[in-house]
């Protein structure tokens, strides 16, 4: 990664040619709060960052990364902020007050988003940001691209003194292409110290200079080298594509055989658009395709573009339903509307098997404290005269609204609402509602977003219990630092933060329980939610897969089968299937209970749950 | 239907639990708190001892106790019959502590002690509020269980435990009419495959009941006229003085019977069984037509069985029991106060299913029920 090794072909994932690329722009300044699928790419970073002689963090939040980067950017350094679809939302304010105000040194901001949502619960369209607060943004396609692109945004940041989104998807943030390296820099970009009358304010007045750095932008994207046309001069039907659109589509069009009878834009700007260069490009055309990924946000401004000059088009895209509405494009519902706009028959597919693949919800690891806790919770609340209303968060333990986590939540929202959804509910137990309520979050949550709500819900006295997850781990995007883990993101050991003072320090009861010790903590949680006011209950226990990857040889726990009663016991498979770790499995051959010692890390808990005292635990030995 | 969904939406979420316990003690779902049964997770088996045990699944109770009792001792109003007697316990420490004459207490200790049984399930009253089920084999722990109690823990899944354990082969029970009516299920075995060791248990002793009541709902009504810590003993008198008499530090506090009666348990109002009829013997109060304190400190027994007469006659032989002529009119009014338990229970019920015709769980025996 740090080779100065000009012209030198890498394979590389795209998180990798985001880091790549910002070495070669010698950035002074990094900051993120990990979210997949862009989680690496400050990892990474901060492994580097000595070396190279940057500073990189993982931040508390994502507004916290936001805007220390834009700070940093006023003393002329080139920063930045990495952060998924959600994290970009978060920190909406700061950018929109940040475009408002412009940027001295050159400010990225890299953005993931995750169609198909497969590591998040939505599948938002970053480019409205970029269109809101008037911010140009870039898409790249290949891995050389996204590499060549961030120091290009560096320079186009500090050419216009405007801010520049990169927006990436996931197929981009994982796949793997060649890149062929540029020159790394001697020294980090130049800072300058900040001058008496420098000024990054957000003001009203600026608006116009924020508009007028639009049309600047919108000049010099019309000869951008990362838009490209490729396939006949005039073209009747013309693909116009965005991110990963163009490979699927030079993938279809090759399939479909129809290379030389229609055209593909490539787009690399996303906004602001190069309208002239488009322009051009639809002359004569009765037909367009849009390939884009989310929302039909291309398609709708190649429309008024078309429309504004009264040019007869038909567009097709995710707006009319040639393209599905949700859902990432796969080369399949690519070549599917390429064949619709072409009339090109859809050559055969071979299908590699016919057997359905069994579905299988998303569980918790095996091990995983979560499980115990959720398993607890539901008890506790099933003793109550009432049901609980229990509100979710984000992190692992999302997956507790499912059978892992035995359907534990009615409401999740965004990061850090649990507390205040919660407070709500708490607050109106004083009016009538007969309810105990209960959020959760994990120990990364608290600080992100849970402190703020936490102090409101404290402050007013919300009848409500908060359990912090504390896993010791930012368990979901790959175990980075966070202010309890007392390590930072450039390897330095510093005083950990710990949670119970945290909350303590702020007025509020805070306990501790280990939920893997399952009586004791069902009449602690039971204890806590007949406690009037706001209670704070740390469920501490590691990460389990933090936890197999410190023990030399972790506890043995095997089922006795001679006292495993199979179906002859009462408890209906309790282990594997209510209790359902992914390590109790069942013998159908014996038809008792079994235990994968693959899979088992250890943790004993099926033991304690055991009617028949069938599981049994043998001691393991620390590393 | 599952056995899990099958009781929670046929007993519980119609209010016809009577709290029992017959479904708890055998397996990780069915739980009791403070009275209330629930269910922490739903089983995937379709005929569970859970819901065969219920004494709120519709059941023919006429060919159940024909099975356990000769046809020609059963009388319409209160069941099987050998004899009615009123007795107390001779020991006064045992009447000392009992709630009425002790007879209950001396029976069991006497039934531990000559081997009629090797262990009891008991209610261990603690003076009427947070009462629980105990596995008693001493005549301590026997003793340590006189006196009743108004909340319903889940006496029988101590007995449900114990059998599944297999210690104890002749175990007796202790119970209200609901509880000893799920032990007689148990003991008819209906799931062949898995009978959880009915062979185990031992002799029935019913206790008259007229009603529980909610656990929250007398805890709170207790606070609120006495000392609940000091509360020694409950006990409603006669239906005249109108009242529920608490005994704080010997104390006697008399609470409106006014107050009481809507904490009646909802399962309780759909009962038709004032005197436990599936039972080697049932014990009650004494209520003597002419007064409440002419049998005041005596109990009535209904013998029901071989076994119970033996026991009875055991206990007459060896002086543990004393023995007080029954009047003539005993029996009638028995059967009056019993009659009018099943009345209500039927009149409920009728109401509770919207139908003269249909009386939900009782559909199955309603030729016993067709003149009420």
């Amino acid at each position: 990664m740090t080779a100065n090794a000009p012209g030198q072909v890498c394979l590389m994932q795209g998180n990798e040619a985001i880091v790549r690329g910002a070495l070669e722009a010698g950035i002074n300044f990094a900051a993120s709060y990990p979210g997949s699928p862009s989680s690496q790419v400050l990892g990474m970073l901060g492994k580097v960052a000595r070396e190279r002689n940057f500073y990189a963090e993982w931040s508390t939040n994502e507004t916290c990364a936001m805007e220390a980067c834009i700070g940093a950017s006023l003393a002329n350094a080139r920063s930045l902020c990495i952060v998924k679809q959600n994290g970009l939302l978060f920190a909406a304010d700061a950018i929109h007050c940040g475009a408002q105000h412009g940027v001295k040194g050159g400010m990225v901001i890299v953005t993931s988003d995750d169609p198909s949502a497969h590591s998040s619960t939505n599948e938002f369209d970053s480019r409205y940001q970029a269109m809101s607060a008037n911010i140009p943004m870039l898409e790249p396609t290949s891995m050389q691209e996204t590499k060549d692109m961030v120091p290009y945004a560096f320079e186009l940041s500090e050419r216009t003194h405007q801010m520049v989104i990169i927006r990436l998807t996931t197929r981009v943030c994982h796949g793997r292409g060649n890149v062929v390296l540029g020159e790394l820099p001697e020294k980090p970009h130049q800072m300058k110290q900040v001058g008496e009358w420098d000024r990054m304010v957000c003001v009203s007045y600026l608006r116009s200079a924020m508009l007028q750095k639009m049309d600047m932008l919108r000049q010099e994207f019309e000869n951008c080298p990362y838009n490209h046309y490729a396939g006949p001069d005039h073209p009747k039907e013309l693909i116009v594509a965005g991110g990963t659109g163009r490979l699927y589509g030079q993938e279809a069009i090759r399939r479909l055989g129809v290379g030389d009878r229609v055209g593909l834009l490539s787009l690399g700007t996303i906004w602001p658009l190069p309208e002239a260069y488009i322009l051009r490009h639809l002359e004569g055309v009765e037909k367009v395709l849009t390939l884009e990924e989310v929302d039909p946000v291309l398609e709708r401004n190649l429309q008024a573009i078309a429309g504004s000059h009264q040019m007869q088009i038909t567009f097709s895209g995710r707006e009319d339903g040639a393209l599905p509405k949700i859902g990432e494009l796969d080369p399949d519902n690519v070549a599917q509307a390429i064949s619709l706009l072409t009339g090109a028959k859809l050559p055969e597919k071979k299908i590699a098997s016919q057997e359905p693949l069994i579905e299988r919800e998303l569980t918790f690891c095996a091990g995983c404290p979560h499980r115990a806790t959720f398993h607890i919770l539901k008890k506790v609340l099933r003793q109550e005269k009432h049901p609980g209303a229990v509100i979710g968060d984000i992190g692992c333990y999302i997956m507790s609204g499912q059978a892992a986590g035995q359907y534990a939540f009615q409401a999740c929202n965004c990061m850090g609402s649990g507390i205040n959804l919660a407070e709500a509910l708490g607050q109106l137990t004083h009016y009538g509602l007969d309810q105990k309520v209960v959020t959760v979050c994990g120990d990364s949550t608290f600080f992100h977003t849970i402190l703020p709500g936490l102090v409101n819900a404290t402050y007013h006295n919300a009848n409500m219990l908060l359990m912090v997850l504390d896993n010791s781990a930012t368990a979901m995007t790959g175990f980075q630092p966070h202010p309890a883990t007392g390590i930072t993101a450039m390897g330095d050991q510093v005083p950990p933060m710990d949670i119970q003072k945290v909350v303590e320090g702020i007025g509020c009861k805070a306990e501790v329980a280990d939920p893997f010790d399952v009586k004791e903590t069902e009449k602690t949680i039971r204890r806590l939610l007949n406690t009037p006011g706001m209670n704070v209950l740390i469920m501490r226990q590691p990460c389990a897969t933090l936890m197999t990857k410190k023990k030399k040889r972790p506890v043995k726990v095997y089922v006795d089968q001679n006292m495993c009663l199979g179906d002859g016991c009462g408890c209906d498979k309790y282990c594997s299937r209510v209790w359902g770790c992914p390590g109790n499995t069942w013998d159908f051959k014996n038809n008792k209970a079994y235990i994968d010692p693959v899979t088992c890390v250890g943790c004993g808990v099926c033991a304690k749950l055991c009617p028949s005292g069938a599981i049994k635990v043998e001691g393991g030995e620390e590393a | 239907m599952l056995s899990t969904i099958a009781l929670d939406t046929q007993v519980i979420k119609p209010g016809l639990c009577t709290g029992c316990g017959a479904c708890q003690g055998m397996c990780p779902y069915w739980d009791s708190v403070e009275g209330r049964t629930l269910c922490y997770f739903d089983c995937e088996r379709k005929s569970g001892r859970c819901q065969s045990f219920c004494p709120r699944m519709p059941m023919d109770l006429d060919a159940l106790r024909k099975k356990f009792f000769p046809e020609d001792t059963i009388i319409p109003e209160i069941g099987p019959f050998r004899g009615l007697y009123l007795t107390r316990a001779a020991d006064p420490a045992i009447r000392a502590k009992a709630q009425h004459g002790g007879t209950m207490t001396a029976l069991v200790e006497l039934a531990i002690q000559e081997g009629f049984i090797d262990a009891a399930v008991m209610t261990r009253s603690q003076g009427g509020l947070e009462p629980e089920g105990v596995l008693a084999t001493t005549a301590e722990e026997v003793r340590a269980c006189s006196g009743s109690s108004f909340q319903v823990p889940p006496t029988l899944a101590v007995l449900n435990k114990a059998l599944k354990e297999d210690r104890y082969h002749s175990i007796g029970v202790v119970g209200t009419p609901c509880k000893t009516l799920a032990v007689y299920k148990m003991k008819s075995k209906p799931l062949a495959e898995n009978d959880n060791h009915a062979d185990n248990i031992g002799m029935v002793f019913g206790l008259f009941c007229g009603w529980g009541l909610d656990w929250e709902g007398i805890r709170d009504l207790t606070a609120r006229h006495a000392d609940p810590e000091k509360v020694s003993h409950m006990d409603i008198p006669p239906s005249k003085y109108h009242s529920l008499e608490l005994r704080e530090n010997g104390e006697t506090v008399s609470v409106n019977l006014d107050e009481v009666t809507p904490l009646v348990r909802s399962g309780c109002r759909y009962c038709t069984d004032m005197t436990a009829e599936f039972a080697d013997l049932s014990v009650g109060g004494a209520r003597s037509a002419d007064g409440w304190d002419v049998d005041k400190g005596w109990n009535q027994v209904i013998v029901r069985s071989e076994k119970g007469m033996q026991l009875l006659e055991l206990a007459r032989e060896k002086g543990i029991l004393e023995f007080k002529d029954t009047p003539e009119t005993g029996l009638d009014k028995l059967k009056g106060a019993s009659m009018g338990k099943k009345r209500t229970g039927v009149k409920n019920l009728r109401q509770l299913t919207g139908s003269e015709d249909d009386l939900g769980y009782l559909n199955p025996s309603a030729e016993l029920f067709k003149d009420l």
